[in-house]
């Protein structure tokens, strides 16, 4: 019973703080509306309009028995009956008043107690105010000790114009949507097996038609023997029965035909619903993802309001481009860094409005946010204030001084670079910075977070005119595009935003500083790291003359990471890991592969701190000392389980490991690498175990290449065959163990 | 939830409900006893017969790949696709620190869910589902405790040894969060 209750409650609750969140949210825009100098007739619309949302919250709040919610509504009431009555006028102490209100209501409402536990003397001197505002007493609300001025609820100040969802059920309808891709490709498959049995038939009717003279032939004989011997002793023993059998056999084939080319058009029809059908559930549960910029932009007003008026400047904000729709849960992730840049724009970048007079400039400053759609997927947003601008000078003193940035002769670092140092974290929190240009810490958090979600941030500034921030960023957190590389023969996959180039570097320009491989790179060095190193996988990377290597960035720190192979550019689906593996070293999730494999997805970030960290063997570019051979093994098994795990034992072991599927496969290695033993398996699709090591005894070229056999089939027949055919050895696999596979190759190579 | 507000009740209320709840544990002396029983999947590791209780398991898949992610403990094989699902696959021998002894043909993965948690624990093969009485069912012997009996729910009189989903699948181990300084 009582915990029914308790539910019923937390419903209730959830559902007054919905509701609230919108009735606050109207009253701030009703009162931003009315601090514009509107007509009066508009103007007492939207009095009217305000004061229907307080009386609407009031009666939410005594639903829910929020007490102190719903007598702030009732003195915030009686200020507005008093607007309406014109017995007051509207007036800014008014409304800097009814601004603090409006903080106090949302603070009540995201408290977890519906403000039951908020500070009494506060309500009573914010009512005490407003009684007196009501009696036309207009004088400014002193701010009680205590109360910061931002007190901005971190709720979400999405719009929910239409129904709540929470997100995750809309993902989880997602992924459903995403795997129904697989319905599409299994409908393929059908038309593939459908063609396959047509073929079949095919063929038969070929054949037919080479047999037909024949069987007419038979038929005419038949015929001939049926009309001399008039009495018929057993028809059904005769040739004739034979001949009607084949005659009912041809019949049902030529129907079964019919009946699978019918089935065949009909997979056909259906492969082309259900791949539309797919693509549009898919698109649309996407779309059901996305909200628009505005969402987030709704609460700006009032937050650069409290703030421009905190610093005492006058800035206006002007918004374009908020009707791009935007993934919800990325969405939810800009509000942290935009708040971070109005907060930088208004405190450092915009003049107080005297100074602004002195320089000719508007008296209220002006903040720009601006969003368009590019390549239809991406969305490029400026965000730009038209204030004093960044100091460069005074940045690249202290830069010097600090020995960030060296100057190297007579050459200055261009201002560009100089002006993208300050997202660096701890370069600005320094105080000499912070008291000349400002640009806080919080521009390193802004540049992390941007990243974070694929986009990259960058800076413009003119001294006097203004700074722009750009951010050029995916609108949704599904695909993005990343480059698939290949390290010890896995499949990762590099997010393109982090990549500055990928390029093939000749072995001999690797220079050795500190102990760490670099690489020059135009005008500066680059540190070196072996992805096989970083990610610690078992296995060595082959050193070749040339190095492929991807150069990435990230918070202003490049390294390459050499790869063995890259394969090439696309666009990935990103999957979230499940909450078991919340986070991994160096990975940041996966995404499947067109060909249904799992790739995992490098978190660039972690890739540089742990090349930075790993203190193992630099990279070899003495060629000499690379040159202790290492054996090489092929391993042929079908499993892949057993595959890696034999894999596994075997490189552990200080081999070098190639693997096959099948004999065929193996084939194909044998014939382009050398090996010094082959461990196969022996039950294997398309050529099994025992043929393959008949086919390598009957090579000239390998015949006498050892071959370990390792196998389920325990009986002494299969032991013999293998060594029929020519095995080294026979190991069963229910009796095996690590050491005797490792003895039995040591003792083979 | 439910455990905080036991935790308020009165003693005198504790006493009653303890007494009610013993008298309902009685059996019932004249009814016919029926046997309680359980339902579960038996799978062969190695030579060994595990089981896990039906009512966790989500589906068995039949494993086709398989990525290796680096940087993870051993017993977390690697992930896998399960429609749409990124799943963790675990080696149970590994996770019970159990010799590997033995190459096994793990290609089934039997997707165990409790939610929100699921994971996939590779098999050699899967035999079949039926039902086990509660009574069969014993303590693990000590010369199992090497593996943790922790994680066992017990084991039957024919050796098949009830694996405990509920703890290994909240076992903290297996919840991987490590952040590089």
């Amino acid at each position: 019973m009582n915990k029914k209750n308790g539910e019923f409650q937390k419903r209730l609750l959830a559902t007054f703080k919905a509701e609230a969140e919108e009735h606050v949210k109207a009253i701030t825009s009703g009162l931003i509306e009315l601090e514009k100098d509107l007509p009066p007739e508009t103007g007492m619309e939207v009095v009217e309009r305000t004061f229907r949302e307080v009386h609407s919250l009031k009666g939410a709040a005594r639903s829910v028995s929020a007490a102190n919610i719903e007598s702030l509504c009732q003195a915030t009431e009686n200020v507005f009956s008093a607007l309406k009555h014109k017995e007051i006028d509207l007036h800014p102490a008014l409304f800097n008043t009814l601004h603090r209100v409006v903080d106090a209501f949302n603070e009540m409402i995201f408290s977890s107690d519906m403000g039951v536990g908020f500070k009494g003397e506060r309500i009573a001197a914010i009512k005490e105010h407003l009684s007196k505002m009501e009696a036309g007493e207009l004088t400014e609300l002193q701010a009680p000790a205590g109360e910061s001025g931002e007190s901005f609820p971190a709720g979400t100040y999405l719009s929910a114009e239409v129904v709540r969802v929470p997100t995750e059920k809309m993902v989880a309808l997602l992924l459903q949507a995403e795997e129904m891709v697989s319905a599409k490709l299994a409908v393929s498959q059908q038309m593939e097996d459908i063609a396959a049995i047509l073929a079949m038939i095919e063929e038969w009717n070929r054949k037919w038609s080479k047999k037909y003279p024949e069987i007419q032939d038979l038929r005419r004989i038949e015929e001939r023997k049926i009309r001399s011997e008039n009495n018929r002793t057993n028809p059904a023993m005769s040739d004739a029965g034979l001949l009607e059998f084949l005659d009912m056999t041809r019949a049902r084939i030529r129907s079964i035909e019919k009946k699978v080319v019918d089935l065949k058009r009909q997979t056909q029809q259906n492969r082309y619903s259900i791949g539309i059908m797919t693509e549009n559930l898919l698109e649309n549960s996407k779309k059901a993802l996305m909200l628009p910029f505005a969402a987030l932009f709704d609460s700006f007003p009032k937050i650069i309001r409290d703030l421009s008026h905190e610093h005492g400047k006058e800035v206006k904000l002007t918004v374009s481009g908020e009707e791009v729709e935007v993934d919800r849960r990325i969405l939810e992730e800009l509000r942290t860094p935009f708040i971070h840049l109005i907060r930088n724009g208004i405190d450092h970048g915009i003049e107080k409005p005297d100074r602004r007079v002195e320089v000719k400039k508007p008296k209220a400053g002006n903040i720009e946010i601006a969003v368009s759609l590019v390549e239809g997927n991406k969305a490029e947003i400026t965000f730009s204030d038209d204030g004093a601008g960044v100091d460069i000078e005074k940045v690249r003193e202290v830069s010097m001084s600090r020995g960030i940035a060296q100057a190297s002769g007579n050459d200055q670092p261009a201002d560009q670079e100089m002006l993208s140092l300050i997202f660096q974290s701890g370069f600005s929190t320094s105080p000499i910075i912070t008291d000349i240009s400002g640009r806080g810490l919080g521009l390193a958090i802004v540049k992390e977070k941007i990243e974070k979600l694929n986009g990259r941030i960058s800076i413009e500034s003119r001294q006097n005119q203004g700074t722009t921030f750009k951010i050029a960023m995916p609108l949704s957190l599904i695909t993005f595009r990343g480059v698939l590389v290949k390290a010890v023969e896995q499949v990762f996959v590099i997010p393109t935003p982090n990549i500055e180039r990928v390029i093939r570097i000749n072995k001999e320009k690797i220079k050795t500083i500190e102990n760490r491989e670099t690489i020059p790179l135009e005008d500066i060095t680059v540190p070196l790291a072996r992805l096989g190193d970083i990610l610690e996988l078992p296995g060595i990377q082959e050193d070749r003359p040339f190095l492929h290597t991807v150069v990435v960035e990230s918070a202003g720190k490049m390294i390459g990471i050499v790869v063995d192979e890259i394969l090439s550019e696309q666009e990935v689906v990103v999957k979230n890991f499940n909450r078991h593996l919340s986070r991994i070293r160096n990975i940041a999730g996966a995404t499947i592969l067109g060909s249904g494999k799992v790739a995992p997805i490098l978190n660039v970030q972690d890739l540089i701190k742990s090349a930075m960290k790993y203190h193992g063997a630099p990279l070899k570019v003495d060629g000499s000392k690379t040159k202790e051979e290492k054996r090489s093994i092929l391993v042929v098994e079908d499993s892949i389980t057993s595959r890696m795990l034999l894999k596994g034992i075997l490189e552990t072991s200080g081999y070098h490991v190639k693997t096959a599927v099948d004999g065929i496969d193996a084939i194909t290695c044998l014939k382009t690498d050398k090996f010094d033993v082959v461990v196969s398996d022996v039950d294997m699709p398309r050529m099994n175990g025992f043929d393959l090591t008949a086919k390598i005894r009957s090579d000239k070229q390998i015949s006498n290449l050892p071959v370990v056999l390792v196998t389920a089939l325990e009986s002494r027949e299969d032991k013999e065959r293998g060594i029929d055919v020519g095995a080294n050895a026979y190991i069963v696999k229910s009796n095996f163990d690590q050491s005797n596979l490792l003895e039995v190759i040591k003792r083979l190579i | 939830m439910e455990m905080g507000r036991s935790q308020e009740m009165s003693e005198e209320k504790k006493r009653i409900l303890r007494e009610r709840a013993k008298r309902l544990a009685q059996e019932p002396k004249d009814a016919r006893t029926y046997e309680r029983e359980m339902e579960v999947l038996e799978f062969l590791l190695g030579r060994e017969r595990y089981a896990v209780e039906t009512e966790y398991v989500r589906e068995v898949y039949p494993m086709k790949e398989l990525t290796v992610l680096p940087c993870t403990p051993d017993f977390l094989l690697g992930i896998v696709n399960i429609r749409g699902e990124i799943l963790p696959v675990i080696d149970v021998k590994k996770f019970f620190d159990l010799p590997g002894k033995g190459i096994t043909n793990l290609n089934k993965v039997i997707v165990v869910r409790k939610d929100p948690m699921a994971i996939g624990i590779l098999s050699d093969e899967v035999i079949n589902t039926y039902a086990i009485p509660l009574s069969d069912l014993t303590p693990p012997p000590p010369i199992l405790t090497g593996i943790k009996a922790d994680f066992l729910k017990g084991i039957t009189h024919q050796q098949l040894i009830l694996i405990d989903i509920e703890k290994i699948i909240s076992d903290k181990r297996l919840i991987i969060h490590e952040e590089i300084e």
